[in-house]
């Protein structure tokens, strides 16, 4: 199943000729002709119309009755007329049944002056309306979820909110309770509607009966500019819109790209605008003087950072996490250029070589997004998207449920797509190298079962990878393995097949192209090679590294190892800080420059599939925060390195200049709707360059055969398909009798600073739990919410049980960057193997309730 | 070129100057217009001395604004729908909206203004305000004496719109 072109017809609606494509709906080819038909319900969005509300009623010669434009196919030779006698009769009669209950309450309602209702009314109604009877009325407004309010009065029943909850996120929380003239929407017994993107219901209600409680009366849409950016809250990089007022955010809209989000957005992209104004943000330049913060201005700031980098030297290591490629290309210039150092990483934990990137990052076997809509076959590989990327979620849902898509997930945690997938296959954390060596081979071998059968029957396949799996010691026998299977299964020869990888931080693509890595320079070239951010950590601590430049990154919350980077913090000579917000980090910092937010940032990301795209300013810088690129370029040229880079424009020059494969793109190419250097006119540059300079083979050499051959011989006396039952995957092998469990950790969706900083999200942030699966809590005497212990070592970490049925015995789970407990104590590389006990309570505690119980009894 | 007879043509002018022409040229004009003033010497006065007497204003006149409560209930009119900022030619109009407390109402609506300011510096006086408004919360009074030594002291506020406006403008009567 490819993406078919489809044929062209011709067809007259009120006399003008149209030309449109074969199966569109009337509405929509009417657009094309510059003829309105007014809707309510339709939105291609949503997927099938519904035809519910009946507004956009037409006249189509031949059929006596008049028909619903918003589902009704064109067909060639069609006449249609949307002005005649009987239509207006139909349109008015429409209008007027919607306002028989509609209050018009305009002047208070939140949607005056956006209001499709209120629009169609002037345009398409009836000045009068006859019914002179009380308006129903309910109590309003009324809280649907702690983020969206309700008002049953305005609804007029289109059902899009409804469809939306059913058909995309796929969560059916919404309803229609009641029937007839009684109906409301509603969730089951009055349960708030919590889900990951709950706040697309508000932009999607044509009429103000859903509203958001952040943006409720702040402003009307006289007093308000748009101004369109992405989101790089995480790798989605969903296209936003900013609603400023008052210099300010006020609220984020989606802003449609079919091509990367759907116009789709999550609630953390939505809300998540709070934390610009949290009270922890940093306003302006800080200096630690004996321990406390002071505020600097710039020069100062500047001179006393570049002092302590120009002391070091080539004793820096700088750690790139939320920046756009033109700071990480500026950082890592200043640590290559000006210090003469190589130690620069963009990546919380050592994952593949320069050669499998490169591999990796070929035009020929990367998919593209859109890919995964019409693919035969989308094989989810060791991530769960509703917590790394929230769109890839829901566009992989959409390709299952729309185009028949076959989905296979194989993951170590439970992923939320396990429910619509053919295939669901389970690794012990750590293992997918494993997992992904038999899959290699079953496919070699021809096997028609299983994943590898699904593969190896499908026209076109997308695998979405998690960058995770890359790493551990037995990360590159992983992706080395991928490799061979995008080999075996001949994604270069497949238009429309291919890999993405979904990385870890939002901009991690752009960072590694700019040379954010501690062996690839830009472009992703040959370069002296440095220390990874592991190394850096044990650097800093054993004092080989005197310096750390930070842009934007919190190892005490992010990366794995927290007790090892607070002793490499404490080790560290000088430590220059660039923060949105004051964190554990920062506290660290003898400098402590301020960042902007993605809502004042200008400059460009690198979406996972290889699309630039342009984050533009569209909020006031608050307080006293200087452009990164310009903060950046002052500090290189106070070290003693000019860069050149005197505007944003001119870092994107200088970008596109050492990044061969980004060549002759310019702000005005990537424009609203970014492009993929794939399409660029440099790609060809990448395949003969880079790609010729590593293998002729993309596997790396002397990894790939010899872990083919360990799996092929491992398998040798098993199923000719080489696959394993799910019951027993590699996780149970591993248990033992200790009852110590294989501990995975996982980054959830809502544990991370912008929930901390956001009041509306507050909510949402998880506390520590432990998941485990049914027969370990039963062996271990476990239910649902106790609290337990859970130990390594010296390490321990406070929990509440959660079982999950779908887990892998011997295995569970902990949540990474909650504000307490955070598991990121236990990575050190592979998974730990950890005890689960009671935790210590309170002694205070005990004797109270030990004395109790004895005087009762 | 020579200029033939018939295109010549004469200007009839005034007397001379000298001799009795040239004295009627002097005076008498002059006194011709002195005899209006001569005529109105002994009339009253129409001169109106203001700031102490004042002109009354007819009652569509439009002066400075008010912003209304209701007389039973005394909450503000004003829902803070900013429908008289979208009106405003000027721009004058800033209304920063807000939710109603249930326990502690300012308006009788769901929200009300938390900030209503009108730079009366830049307001044309055209009432488009007063007619964009759904509810009559805002009304053009008959003040017109709002000369101030500072421009930021024009911007007024919701509280000095609200306050009872001090009669300070005369209304003309039926038929004045």
């Amino acid at each position: 199943m490819s993406r078919k072109v489809p044929n062209r017809i011709t067809l007259t609606i009120d006399g003008r000729e149209i030309e449109a494509d074969e199966g569109a709906m009337l509405v929509d080819a009417a657009k094309q002709g510059d003829i309105e038909i007014p809707v309510f319900c339709y939105e291609p969005k949503l997927g099938q119309p519904v035809g519910a509300c009946r507004m956009c009623l037409v006249e189509i010669e031949g059929i006596p009755k008049l028909q619903t434009a918003c589902s009704t196919p064109v067909r060639d030779g069609m006449a249609v007329h949307t002005r005649t006698e009987q239509v207006k009769e139909a349109q008015n009669g429409i209008v007027e049944f919607l306002l028989v209950n509609h209050p018009l309450d305009c002047p208070v309602c939140d949607k005056g002056g956006e209001c499709p209702l209120q629009d169609i009314s002037m345009g398409w109604g009836n000045d009068r309306n006859r019914v002179i009877d009380e308006k129903r009325h309910f109590e309003k407004p009324v809280p649907l979820s702690p983020l969206i309010a309700i008002d049953r009065e305005r609804c007029i029943m289109c059902y899009r909110c409804v469809r939306f909850s059913q058909e995309v996120p796929e969560d059916a929380q919404l309803q229609i309770l009641e029937r007839g003239d009684r109906s409301y929407i509603g969730t089951f017994s009055e349960q708030p509607y919590i889900a990951p993107f709950s706040g697309n219901i508000i932009e999607l209600c044509p009429v103000g009966a859903l509203t958001s409680y952040t943006y409720r009366f702040r402003a009307r849409p006289w007093d308000i500019e748009q101004g369109g950016s992405v989101c790089t809250l995480c790798p989605s990089q969903c296209n936003v819109s900013f609603t400023i007022r008052d210099e300010q955010v006020k609220r984020v809209l989606a802003r449609d790209n079919p091509e990367v989000d759907d116009g789709w957005l999550c609630d953390k992209g939505r809300y998540g605008f709070q934390a610009m104004y949290s009270l922890d943000r940093v306003l302006n330049p800080l200096r630690y003087e004996g321990g406390y913060p002071v505020p600097a201005t710039w020069p100062e700031a500047i001179e006393t950072a570049a002092a302590g980098l120009r002391e070091a030297g080539s004793r820096t290591a700088a750690l790139v996490g939320d920046a756009s490629n033109e700071e990480g290309f500026i950082v890592q210039s200043i640590v290559r250029d000006a210090l003469g150092s190589a130690d620069v990483d963009s990546r919380r934990a050592p994952a593949a070589d320069r050669e499998t990137v490169v591999a990796l990052a070929d035009p020929a076997i990367s998919a593209r997004t859109i890919d995964i809509d019409t693919a035969d076959v989308v094989l989810v590989l060791g991530t769960d998207p509703i917590h790394s990327s929230p769109a890839f979620d829901l566009r992989v849902r959409k390709a299952v449920r729309r185009n028949g898509t076959a989905l296979a997930v194989a993951t170590d945690r439970p992923s939320a797509l396990d429910g619509g997938a053919t295939e669901v296959e389970r690794y012990a954390p750590g293992e997918a190298a494993n997992f992904l060596i038999e899959l290699a081979a079953a496919v070699r071998s021809g096997a028609d079962t299983g994943v590898a059968g699904l593969l190896r029957g499908a026209e076109e396949a997308v695998v979405v990878w998690g960058e995770r799996i890359g790493r551990g010691q037995k990360g590159p026998e992983a992706l080395a393995a991928l490799l061979e299977l995008a080999g075996s299964l001949g994604f270069a020869d497949r238009p429309e097949s291919g890999l993405i990888e979904i990385p870890d931080v939002a901009n991690a693509r752009g960072l590694r192209e700019v040379g954010c890595l501690p062996d690839a320079g830009p472009g992703l070239s040959e370069t002296a090679k440095g220390r990874d951010v592991e190394a850096i950590r044990a650097g800093l601590e054993s004092g080989e590294i005197d310096s750390l430049l930070l842009f934007g990154v919190d190892p005490l919350r992010d990366f794995p190892d927290t007790e090892g980077w607070r002793r490499a913090l404490e080790a560290a000579g000088h430590v220059v800080c660039f923060s949105m917000t004051a964190t554990e980090t920062t506290e660290y910092a003898d400098v402590v420059f301020p960042l902007e937010s993605h809502a004042e940032k200008d400059g460009t990301v690198t979406h996972p599939e290889g699309r630039l795209q342009r984050v533009r300013p569209s909020a006031k810088r608050p307080g006293d925060i200087h452009p990164g690129w310009m903060v950046l370029a002052e500090l290189s040229a106070a070290i003693g390195h000019e860069t050149g880079i005197n505007s944003a424009p001119e870092a994107l020059e200088a970008i596109t200049e050492a990044v061969p494969f980004y060549g002759g793109l310019t702000g005005e190419r990537i424009a609203g709707r970014g492009i993929r250097w794939q399409d660029g006119q440099a790609a060809e540059d990448f395949t003969a360059t880079l790609l010729s300079t590593t293998a002729a083979d993309p596997v790396p050499a002397g990894v790939a055969p010899a872990a083919a051959e360990g799996s092929a011989g491992e398998d040798s006396g098993g199923a000719p398909g080489g696959i394993r039952p799910t019951e027993s995957s590699p996780a149970g092998r591993e248990l033992n009798d200790s009852g110590a469990l294989t501990l995975g950790t996982y980054r959830d969706l809502w544990a991370d600073s912008t929930t901390d900083l956001s009041p509306a999200l507050n909510y949402l942030m998880p506390a520590q739990r432990l998941e485990v699966s049914i027969a370990d809590a039963r062996r271990l005497g476990l239910s649902r919410g106790d609290e337990v212990s859970v130990n390594s070592g010296e390490t321990s970490v406070n929990a509440r049980v959660a079982i999950r049925g779908a887990l892998a015995e011997g295995t569970c789970f902990l949540i990474e960057g909650t504000i307490e407990d955070n598991a990121n104590v236990f990575s050190r590389g592979e998974p730990a193997r950890v005890e689960i006990g009671r935790p210590e309570v309170k002694l205070d505690l005990v004797a109270a309730g030990g004395d109790g119980e004895a005087g009762e009894q | 070129m020579s200029i033939s007879p018939e295109e010549i043509k004469v200007v009839p002018r005034g007397p001379e100057p000298g001799g009795a022409g040239g004295a009627y040229r002097a005076f008498g004009e002059t006194l011709r217009g002195l005899r209006t003033t001569m005529g109105r010497l002994f009339d009253e006065p129409v001169t109106i001395q203001y700031p102490e007497e004042k002109t009354p204003v007819y009652p569509r006149f439009r002066g400075r604004h008010k912003l209304h409560r209701f007389e039973d209930s005394h909450l503000e009119k004003c829902v803070g729908c900013s429908l008289c900022a979208a009106a405003c030619p000027a721009e004058c109009i800033r209304v920063v909206a807000a939710e109603n407390d249930p326990e502690n109402r300012v308006s009788a609506g769901e929200r009300f203004a938390a900030v209503y300011e009108i730079n009366l510096a830049r307001c044309i006086f055209c009432g488009y305000c007063e007619m964009a408004c759904p509810f009559d919360a805002i009304t053009m009074g008959h003040d017109f004496e709002m000369a101030d030594y500072n421009r930021s002291d024009l911007i007024f506020t919701k509280e000095m719109l609200l306050a009872e406006a001090i009669d300070r403008t005369p209304l003309r009567g039926e038929g004045e």
